[in-house]
């Protein structure tokens, strides 16, 4: 295994971020209103919180950790090319300057 | 949301987002609420007394007694947005000093769960009630009444003057004995 293949299996794609973070407002969001109703049918704000609690679990479990489902849209990079001194040099100086 | 660190940091932050949202809905649910209710209250002993106050300037002023009796359901008061009461008895007069006097003498919290349908007889005031002056022997009109306050999870605290209250006269001559 590279170190590329590697990187990409700790990091979620572009893709897989967007999903990620879609799926847990849903999730919050949901849990949410349930257990907004619950505890209004039963007078308790104390379990609407818990609910919202199990949601905010749930969702951390399911869009925290860089799931294979959020990793497969991964973003095709160019290859590298092979390096010139004179380039690696040039780009040294540049950045000196604009510092 | 490009490493876990984030997700979970905008994951939590939008969470207590949700959270300050719903706390705000159950205020809502529960703000046009009336928290009124009836109770009756009767004196069984009263009596006054003429005594130095120590506590403040060792003149001899007034200390009214009673023992009364206290019946009022509160369970209706009780919802998802009460976390207590605050229940309070005043005892108000007027003196030729004053032409207002409230004066707490007993008070207690009923918590969320615990029994809120009170019958109490034979209750003893937890706070001595002391006139500034001399105006209680032979009083008229002294009122009880019992006012309580709602403490919310969330939103504001009413201040609720209960109906039903009860009038009685102090006696015209002290009290030397010890009871």
């Amino acid at each position: 295994m590279g170190l590329n293949d590697w990187f990409n299996s700790l990091h979620m794609d572009y893709d897989g971020q967007a999903r990620a973070e879609k799926l847990s407002r849903i999730i919050i969001l949901l849990f949410g209103f349930v257990g907004f109703i619950w505890g209004y049918i039963i007078q308790q704000f104390s379990e609407t919180v818990r609910i919202l609690g199990a949601g905010f679990i749930l969702a951390a479990i399911l869009t925290i950790p860089p799931w294979p489902i959020y990793r497969r849209k991964p973003l095709s990079w160019q290859k590298v090319r092979p390096q010139r001194s004179g380039d690696s040099d040039g780009e040294g100086k540049t950045k000196k300057k604009k510092q | 949301m490009h490493s876990a660190f984030t997700r979970s940091h905008a994951l939590a932050a939008y969470t207590v987002s949700v959270l300050a949202g719903l706390t705000f809905a159950c205020f809502v649910t529960t703000a046009f609420r009336d928290y009124n209710a009836d109770t009756t209250i009767n004196t069984v002993t009263v009596l006054v007394r003429n005594v130095p106050d120590y506590s403040a300037l060792r003149e001899k002023n007034d200390m009214g007694f009673m023992i009364f009796d206290l019946k009022a359901d509160l369970r209706p008061l009780f919802n998802w947005n009460v976390k207590q009461l605050f229940i309070y008895l005043t005892a108000e007069y007027e003196t030729p000093n004053n032409k207002l006097n409230q004066v707490v003498i007993w008070d207690k919290i009923i918590q969320r769960g615990e029994n809120a349908l009170l019958d109490h007889k034979n209750i003893r005031p937890k706070y001595y009630f002391w006139d500034d002056g001399n105006g209680l022997r032979g009083n008229k009109n002294v009122t009880l009444t019992l006012s309580w306050n709602v403490i919310p999870n969330a939103g504001h605290l009413p201040n609720v003057v209960s109906t039903g209250s009860h009038q009685f006269s102090f006696p015209d001559e002290y009290t030397t004995t010890k009871m």
